[in-house]
């Protein structure tokens, strides 16, 4: 196997020094090449990323990489900023929200030829991601992950107030139930956190009401449809109720924080917090599927995906490198981290083993129910007037519909100058 | 006449108010040594189990130390460029005479008017040409050269008296000699009165960098900390183990240098 | 430009041959020792504003490639509510901060009272805000808010007060950051005023209580008036910072608090705009609308000026 790769290599050396197009440092033969490697979670993937590339690094002593962590907050500013510039990192995570930006405006490097002459085969991976990067027929990431959402609760809450746990039958009403019974002024417990967060939080109960974010042909936004309404009330209606911190509350601290230091009985989160919250200590923490709305169950699926920067100075090592990030040797290391739910069919087993006393089965019995995560070309545009027209609306005395019927407009407007 | 024993109102209203500037600074240090439960818990609990280890995480989890000397480097320089660069011009503004002078003098300061925002897309652009971005020297750069610094100096020399520099001149020293050897030394107070002033702007400097130096290697503290803002979110014991990290040597620093400091801003309230 | 008549004095003194000398010599050297700042601030400075300018008529791409667009940028500025909302942020910002003057002014006569002990050590404290990196103050803030355990809410509980989350209450924040403004401002100008309280010659207070003038009415006879030059240089300082408001919006209220629309500043918005969203070109029409609004702001505060500054 690593000879095969070395092989590769040096053919791939080869092919670039005949074309002449090699680019002039660190390419000479011995010459030691290093790319950098852009990532947002130290917290969760620090560790694994840090082995992907020891063990890699083991193949492919001629390659050095570099890793670059920056907080998910500033990751993107920063990234645009340095793509702009020119000096983006050869490699780095991409989502969903960004990929048709950055790749339709040739920020990336088209990954088509090369999976098709190292025959690297796509299907291995879920086929909702390998969609999700690609645009206009070209393929622009190997998925890294996916991550699907569940329904946290904490377990000594749960039985202090004699509430029944979370389990694949719930509804809607279950969890208005629970919150009541759970939320406990005195001891500052409440009994959900209605955070005005899309991907964890809204999104899954606009789909579980049977509403939808943007049409199926990327023109029109959902927030006018009285169904999107309806997922969203579902919050609002928590929060008004006193069942949920503010969210000015969960501004100063943290949801994240709340749930894991007993202040949340429950909290809807991603498969990407599972590692942080078995790793609390004192907190004994269940996972259930997300509870059924009135369209029935639905979960968002997401996943990332490995990208090669198209201005790095090393085209072939970045290849080489995104190549063995999403081989199988990769992507066990993540799943025994735990880190997150490895994208490389058949692994997802000893994920779900990695945590014992954690039922993550629930992210994978999900599955069927999944739903695409809502993007366009330019996503992060109307993103951000959602964020705030959301936040708005969860927080002062505003009507949801009529903030949602404004955002639709303003979305539209802005889906409209997608070319 | 007043004897000290009667100034006690004086003293209860300045203490008061020195209270309250300080109180903060000292819920920083005390939230720094406690754990977070420690830190969540109301009432607050005053004798903290001194948890160094959100110190230690500030070195763990960020570039700490490089970024540090990243701020020296970028403070060392940019403040060596401007006392240089400022003094050599204001002398010359000051006391030679050239054909254009006050218009260029006046065409400089125009800088002062314009808000720093006008500047920054094209410095960017400027610094990302020579492929100085996540670089030292694309941090320091644009921050070399003040009209501020410049405008300051030249009232610093006026109030020179002119005689000491006409011995000189007479002698046969040419101008940069007599700057070196004769005005330079006399200005010295305004030298350090704007030394420290730019020490401290550029110390706390943000924007900037933020900008260019996306690196976490190559940012100095000031966007590290907003790094480490954005990393921890809200836990606040690590948060103010690293703000305090990297504020303690400037105020230190202001502590020693508190004469040239106050001086500084007095000059420049006073023109 | 009194210095000009110094120096053509002092030269007259010279011999007329020597003169000329000196003059000839004087040019070189005078565009010698401009040269290095003229250059550094002609390339990051003023060029600058001028490509700025330009930029305002153009679009970007996300990675930066630009298209003229005339005017649009301008007809978008005046369209986005949000701009409106930053200009007023903006506004209410830079006039509260005026507020921490008289505590200043306070201060400075305070520490500035005959025969007073301590003034160092009293001087060093006021300062510390004034050193310390907005970055750090702007954290130990976020946290000194904090509504469920941060020491501004354990503090009005003592006297019955039932505080909020001060920085994610749309209807606060802004107060809030005005209030931090304030605290970091406070040093910084009590140094001014104390400078300009000492200049203010002794024998004028003398002259004042032997008239049987009593300390508020020599107050506000003689040290108002006379440290009136230092409140104007206080003031446009004050403005300006406020216009120029930054960090601390950005470092307080990031993205997903509910009270971001409420207190975000013209420039925090430039920042977004320009850096985040990369639209660039907006973001210069901005800066070029910014700079008209500090013009006339500088302009109104000099004419004004006339009527209630007096200089000795």
């Amino acid at each position: 196997m690593t000879g095969k790769i070395r092989a590769l290599v040096v053919a791939g050396t080869l092919v670039a020094g005949l074309a002449g197009c090699s680019s002039s440092d660190g390419d000479g033969s011995g010459g030691k090449v290093t790319l950098t490697y852009a990532y947002w979670d130290q917290e969760n993937q620090g560790q694994a990323m840090t082995k992907i590339v020891q063990e890699f690094t083991k193949s492919h002593p001629n390659i050095e990489v570099k890793l670059q962590f920056t907080p998910n907050k500033e990751y993107w500013t920063k990234l645009q900023t340095a793509a702009a510039g020119g000096t983006a990192p050869d490699v780095f995570w991409m989502n969903g929200p960004r990929i048709g930006l950055y790749a339709s405006q040739g920020a990336l490097m088209p990954l088509s030829d090369k999976i098709a002459a190292d025959k690297v085969d796509l299907g291995k991976y879920p086929k909702s991601l390998v969609d999700l990067y690609t645009l206009d027929g070209k393929q622009y990431g190997i998925p890294k992950d996916f991550d699907t959402i569940g329904l946290w609760y904490n377990k000594a809450l749960f039985d202090a107030a004699k509430v029944k746990y979370p389990d694949a039958s719930w509804t809607w009403d279950d969890v208005r139930a629970a919150a009541k019974k759970l939320t406990d002024p005195a001891k500052g417990v409440h009994g959900i956190g209605a955070m005005p967060w899309s991907q964890e939080l809204y999104y899954n109960t606009i789909f579980q009401a049977g509403g939808y974010v943007i049409s199926d042909d990327k023109k029109k936004s959902g927030y006018d449809d009285p169904a999107t309404i309806e997922g969203l009330k579902f919050w609002k209606d928590l929060l008004d109720q006193k069942l949920s911190p503010t969210v000015q509350q969960m501004t100063d601290n943290d949801p994240i924080e709340m749930f894991k230091s007993g202040k949340l009985a429950m909290w809807y989160d991603g498969s990407y917090d599972a590692s942080q919250y078995f790793k609390t200590e004192g907190l004994k923490a269940g996972v259930a599927p997300l509870p059924a709305g009135p369209k029935g169950k639905a979960t968002v699926i997401h996943g990332l995906a490995n990208v090669v920067y198209a201005k790095t100075k090393h085209p072939k090592e970045a290849w080489e490198f995104v190549k063995f990030l999403g081989s199988e040797q990769a992507n066990r290391i993540q799943a025994e981290s735990g880190a997150v739910i490895p994208a490389y069919e058949g692994l997802q087993e000893s994920w779900v083993k990695s945590m014992p006393g954690l039922d993550l089965q629930a992210f994978i019995d999900q599955l069927p129910d999944a739903r695409p995560y809502p993007v366009s070309k330019n996503t992060a545009a109307w993103a951000r007037l959602e964020t705030d027209a959301i936040t708005k609306a969860f927080t002062d005395g505003q009507d949801v519909e009529a903030t949602a019927k404004q955002l639709a407009t303003a979305m539209n407007a802005a889906l409209s100058q997608e070319k | 006449m007043r004897s000290g024993g009667r100034l006690w109102p004086v003293h209860l209203v300045l203490a008061v108010g020195a209270a309250a500037m300080v109180m903060p600074f000292f819920w920083q240090v005390l939230t720094s040594l406690k754990t977070f439960t420690e830190a969540t818990r109301t009432p607050p609990v005053w004798i903290p189990s001194f948890e160094w280890a959100n110190f230690a995480k500030v070195l763990d989890e960020t570039p700490f130390l490089q970024q540090l000397g990243n701020t020296v480097v970028m403070t060392t320089g940019r403040t060596l460029a401007q006392l240089l660069f400022c003094s050599l011009a204001a002398y010359a503004f000051a006391r030679l005479r050239f054909p254009g002078r006050d218009v260029i003098f006046v065409a400089l300061l125009s800088v002062l008017m314009v808000p720093g925002q006008l500047f920054l897309i094209p410095q960017y652009q400027i610094i990302q040409g020579l492929g100085w971005l996540n670089t030292l020297p694309g941090l320091i750069a644009p921050g070399m050269f003040s009209a501020f610094g410049t405008f300051m100096m030249r009232q610093f020399f006026m109030t020179l008296p002119a005689e000491v520099e006409e011995a000189a001149r007479l002698d046969g020293a040419h101008p940069l000699r007599i700057f070196w050897s004769v005005m330079l030394p006399l200005a010295r107070p305004g030298l350090l009165a704007l030394g420290v002033l730019t020490v401290l702007w550029s110390w706390n400097d943000l924007m900037w960098p933020l900008i260019v130096n996306t690196d976490p290697e190559s940012m100095p503290l000031s966007a590290g900390l907003s790094a480490l803002q954005g990393e921890h979110m809200t836990d606040y014991p690590v948060l103010m183990a690293g703000s305090l990290m990297a504020s303690a040597p400037i105020i230190v620093l202001f502590i020693i240098m508190q004469k040239q400091l106050i001086q500084g801003i007095a000059f420049t309230g006073s023109k | 430009m009194s210095t000009a008549g110094r120096a053509v004095a002092v030269k007259a003194s010279a011999r007329p041959a020597t003169r000329r000398r000196l003059r000839n010599r004087d040019w070189v050297w005078g565009y010698a020792m401009i040269a290095p700042l003229v250059l550094g601030l002609g390339v990051f400075y003023l060029w600058p504003v001028v490509q700025s300018v330009y930029y305002s008529f153009t679009e970007w791409t996300l990675f930066g490639d630009a298209t003229w667009v005339g005017l649009r940028n301008y007809e978008q500025l005046l369209t986005d509510p949000a701009n409106a909302r930053a200009l007023r942020n903006t506004f209410v910002y830079g006039g509260l901060s005026l507020l921490g003057i008289p505590l200043s002014i306070a201060v400075a006569a305070l520490l500035g009272t005959r025969g007073l002990r301590l003034v160092s050590l009293y001087r060093t404290l006021y300062f510390l805000p004034v050193v310390t990196m907005p970055a750090a103050v702007a954290m130990i803030w976020t946290w000194l808010y904090n509504g469920d355990y941060g020491l501004v809410n354990y503090l009005l509980s003592l006297v019955g007060i039932h505080g909020t989350s001060w920085i994610a209450e749309p209807s606060t924040a802004l107060y809030a950051l005005v209030a931090v403004g304030i605290w970091t401002q406070i040093g910084y100008n009590a140094v001014i005023f104390m400078a300009g309280l000492q200049s203010i010659p002794s024998h004028l207070y003398e002259a004042a209580s032997i008239d049987g003038a009593g300390r508020a009415r020599q107050f506000f006879r003689i040290t108002l008036p006379l440290l009136s030059p230092s409140i104007f240089f206080v003031s446009v300082l004050s403005v300006i910072n406020g216009l120029q408001m930054f960090d601390l919006v950005y470092l307080m209220l990031r993205r997903g608090n509910p009270a971001r629309e409420d207190t975000q500043t013209v420039v925090s918005l430039f920042f977004s705009r320009a850096f985040e969203e990369g639209a660039k070109g907006y973001a210069a029409a901005m800066a070029v609308v910014l700079m008209l609004i500090t013009l006339v702001l500088t302009v109104i505060q000099f004419r004004v000026q006339k009527r209630w500054v007096h200089y000795a």
